[in-house]
């Protein structure tokens, strides 16, 4: 590799001290205490993983509970009170504690291993990221079973939303709850953007990245221009219903569309923050099970960028029913389908991969054909609900909530659940069970067709969302049992995936480091990997670093590895260019993420909470910041004690 | 664990870097991207919400006044030179540059946080009299927080360029500290238009 300084090395370092060294410096003891202040990011994105997929769990039992309401006409399960906040905390856990978190998470793990770093680059962000993001999960939660749970859907349209229609606290555990996780995804798109620029194994040029670690970085980049959106409007809408301000308030000179303008402003590219890195799963499935590289990378790189520009050009179509001038609607709707291009150049360049290999149809490959098939008939929906016409006819009807689902559940869920078949054994160093797993994939399938594509005649038949019940003569009935015949399938589905995961913990098959023949960097080193991921740093010299160097593994060597010393490498061609101490673990994070638990809970009450929670929080972040055991490294010391 | 075959040897590299060679100088851009935005944000309902009146301010309500909201423009701007200063001091590894050029700026924002009082004052409309209201109060808000942000940031450091021990490392802070700042100071500008001045052309 040319880009890689080429220096004489006396000896190789035994390898076995070097390794002893290194699991000193880098291991998390056993305890509580070593687990609460971990900044490795394999420990905080196997916690990330755990907890967006209970949040997952309670959001599909709450939408058990609403398809068993539906079952039938006039049922009296769910009362319409409960049942708003059924389907508002639904949707909020679905998109902001389980889709996108997950997605992160597994960014995470992953991303580090993938480009052959020792860890993320701001470990403490991270440690503090999730903290904030379990905080906001818990605070929500807790809320519903006080029976304050949100109750104005997930995108709370003002004015109902606002003070006048929605007196007491339901509302503003709305705006704060997404404050939360919007601040844990915001802290998580600027590492991973940091990680992958400046920690990239040397030779792992940006025209070198796995597929899956491009996808995370067009992800973080949207999260980094998107979630601002989210933030600030629920922090408006907050200070509508606290201090009386009047952004929201037509009486004052507020407006209700401003809220939709900036939520949709988010909440479009919202969906292809979740999308994005499903496909990056896709990608990199296609290429380990058809034992090729993904044809046409260049194409494909440019399809997720160009999904990342075109997502914000779309939000308007949400708002079609609003009354919106026609040239705004005729550039919507054509930017609408125009995002339909790159997706479909995508699932072109996996049809030729597959096409021209010789694919093995285990688990992972499955669920990437039934993402295919799914999100191929959500995204015609989608091209059909981008025309005005059609969508005024459907718009808050059960069309599109059969729409959202396909692309949803089809894509991302679908690669979500390929992925965790695939790189569990990564995680855990054990197989899942093939068997469970053909029954998971087509429990999962069957039930997510027969739950969500009767939804597409209800809508077109009128029924519409978010009504907690309707009349038998409606003829609604038949179709809703099927739907909810399909949600208990999927439940069974989803059941035998957790059993799976159990039984595999402890008795699945060794996986050894590379089970599947996989080509990128994380199947290089042991499962699960070592606290400090690789020995020494790979070097990178193609796009499959696996298939292309079958020998030994080209490394560089020259780091510390009595303190935590990690490499930095140039942005566009990874040269190594320096190197960098890496923070220890550390408290402080959780103490930060507590101080900020305590401004927002206390802000929901009384303005007074600023007064009370921002220096605790700035007391945190000095705590964080301020410089501890420096001895080690007294080389590079400027000055003593002053 | 695969067999590996060493090609190179990264000892010789240096462990402190300045600019875009920093991780932290990517870290602070990050957050001057999202920091950005929300002002962004804030401006763009501003102005979103000015079509729903027939004169900006509405009626009965007077024009912010321009005194110290100009003399807080004009200081914001300033205070870049001592920042600069400390800057390139910085990457000279400079201490006694760095230091006192962080003691002044650490003065300034102290002073920029008071006058972030006054300017409120100057708004002459309160955040619930209406729209309009709001909007000047929510844009004059987040600005402020990032400048108590900064204000916390500056005075850290300029305690731990004091007191020692100092490494450096913590010089390459500084700097990354600094492009924080020529954001926070920068980014008024634009706002203080919108805020303050553009109530008297619009």
């Amino acid at each position: 590799v040319s880009a890689v300084p080429r220096v004489e090395t006396d000896e190789a370092p035994d390898e076995e001290s070097v390794r002893r060294q290194l699991e000193e410096t880098w291991h998390q003891p056993p305890g509580l205490l070593p687990w609460l202040k971990s900044v490795d990011h394999k420990s905080i994105g196997k916690r990330y993983i755990v907890t967006a997929v209970v949040f997952f769990i309670l959001g599909g039992l709450e939408a058990g509970m609403m398809r068993a309401q539906l079952a039938r006409p006039e049922n009296h399960l769910l009362g319409p009170d409960a049942y708003n906040q059924f389907f508002t905390v639904h949707g909020m856990t679905m998109m902001f504690l389980f889709a996108v978190p997950v997605m992160t998470a597994v960014g995470l793990y992953l991303v580090p291993l993938m480009i052959g770093a020792r860890n993320v680059a701001f470990p403490r962000l991270n440690a503090y990221g999730y903290w904030v993001y379990l905080a906001g999960g818990l605070f929500l939660y807790i809320s519903f079973f006080l029976n304050t749970g949100p109750d104005t859907g997930w995108f709370s349209y003002v004015p109902l939303a606002g003070p006048e229609f929605s007196p007491g606290k339901r509302v503003d555990v709305y705006a704060q709850a997404i404050t939360f996780t919007e601040i844990a995804a915001l802290a998580a798109a600027v590492e991973l953007i940091v990680t992958i620029f400046k920690n990239r194994a040397p030779g792992m040029t940006l025209n070198r990245m796995p597929l899956f670690v491009w996808a995370m970085l067009v992800q973080a980049f949207m999260v980094l221009f998107a979630m601002p959106w989210v933030a600030t409007v629920t922090q408006l809408l907050a200070m509508d219903r606290l201090v009386a301000t009047h952004f929201f308030n037509p009486a004052e000179g507020g407006d209700a569309l401003l809220w939709q303008h900036l939520f949709w402003f988010f909440g479009h590219p919202e969906v292809y923050i979740i999308l994005v890195p499903a496909l990056g799963f896709v990608s990199m499935i296609v290429a380990t099970f058809t034992r090729r590289p993904v044809f046409g990378y260049p194409a494909m790189v440019l399809s997720i960028v160009s999904i990342g520009f075109i997502s914000f050009g779309l939000w308007v179509h949400h708002m079609f029913a609003t009354g919106v001038p026609q040239l705004g609607q005729s550039f919507f709707t054509g930017a609408s389908m125009m995002i339909a291009i790159p997706s479909g150049i995508q699932i072109f360049c996996w049809i030729a991969t597959i096409w021209a290999g010789r694919p093995r149809f285990s688990v992972p490959f499955l669920f990437v054909l039934g993402f295919v098939v799914l999100f191929v008939i959500g995204g015609v929906t989608g091209v059909m609900v981008a025309s005005v016409a059609f969508d005024q006819q459907v718009h808050d009807t059960y069309f599109v909530v059969a729409h959202f689902h396909y692309v949803l559940v089809g894509g991302a869920v679908f690669p979500l659940m390929g992925a965790f078949y695939y790189w569990f054994p990564k995680i855990t160093g054990r197989m899942l069970s093939e068997r469970l797993g053909r029954w998971n994939f087509w429990l999962l399938f069957i039930g997510v067709n027969l739950t969500f594509f009767p939804m597409h005649q209800l809508g077109l038949e009128g029924m519409p969302r978010r009504v907690y019940t309707y009349l038998p003569g409606t003829g609604w009935g038949s179709l809703n049992l099927l739907a909810t015949i399909g949600a208990v399938t999927i439940v069974l589905g989803v059941l035998l995936f957790v059993i799976n995961v159990a039984v595999s913990l402890r008795r699945g098959a060794l996986a050894g480091d590379n089970p599947w023949d996989a080509d990128t960097l994380e199947w290089a080193t042991t499962s699960p990997p070592p606290a400090y991921n690789f020995i020494h740093i790979p070097v990178v010299e193609g796009r499959a670093p696996l298939w292309e160097q079958s020998g030994e593994l080209p490394v560089v060597t020259g780091l510390r590895t009595d303190v935590r010393d990690v490499l930095i490498t140039t942005l566009l061609d990874a040269r190594p260019d320096s190197k960098h101490r890496h923070p220890t673990p550390s408290i402080w994070p959780l103490l930060a993420a507590i101080a900020t638990t305590i401004l927002f809970v206390t802000l929901i009450f009384t303005p007074w909470g600023a007064v009370i929670g921002t220096p605790l929080l700035l007391l945190a972040l000095l705590g964080w910041g301020w410089p501890h055991g420096r001895e080690k490294w007294e080389q590079q010391m400027v000055e003593q004690e002053a | 664990m695969r067999a590996t075959r060493i090609v190179a040897d990264v000892s010789p590299l240096p462990r402190t870097v300045f600019g875009h060679r920093s991780m932290m100088w990517w870290g602070t851009l990050g957050f001057i991207v999202i920091e950005g935005t929300t002002l962004f944000i804030c401006v763009v309902s501003y102005f979103y919400l000015r079509r729903n009146f027939a004169t900006w301010p509405p009626e009965h309500v007077f024009r912010p006044a321009l005194v110290i909201p100009t003399i807080q423009a004009g200081l914001m701007l300033l205070s870049n030179i001592p920042m600069r200063w400390a800057d390139r001091a910085s990457s000279r590894m400079d201490i006694r540059g760095v230091r006192s050029g962080f003691a002044i700026c650490t003065v300034l924002a102290v002073i920029m946080t008071v006058l972030r009082w006054f300017e409120f004052q100057s708004l002459n409309v309160r955040w619930d009299s209406n729209a309009y209201g709001s909007a000047a109060w929510a844009t004059l808000t987040a600005h402020g927080t990032l400048l108590l942000l900064e204000l916390a940031e500056t005075a850290a450091f300029t305690v731990l360029l004091f007191k020692g021990p100092i490494e450096e490392r913590d010089l390459a802070g500084a700097s990354d500290n600094a492009l924080y700042w020529y954001f926070m100071t920068g980014v008024w500008i634009p706002l203080y238009v919108a805020v303050f001045l553009s109530p008297r052309f619009m």
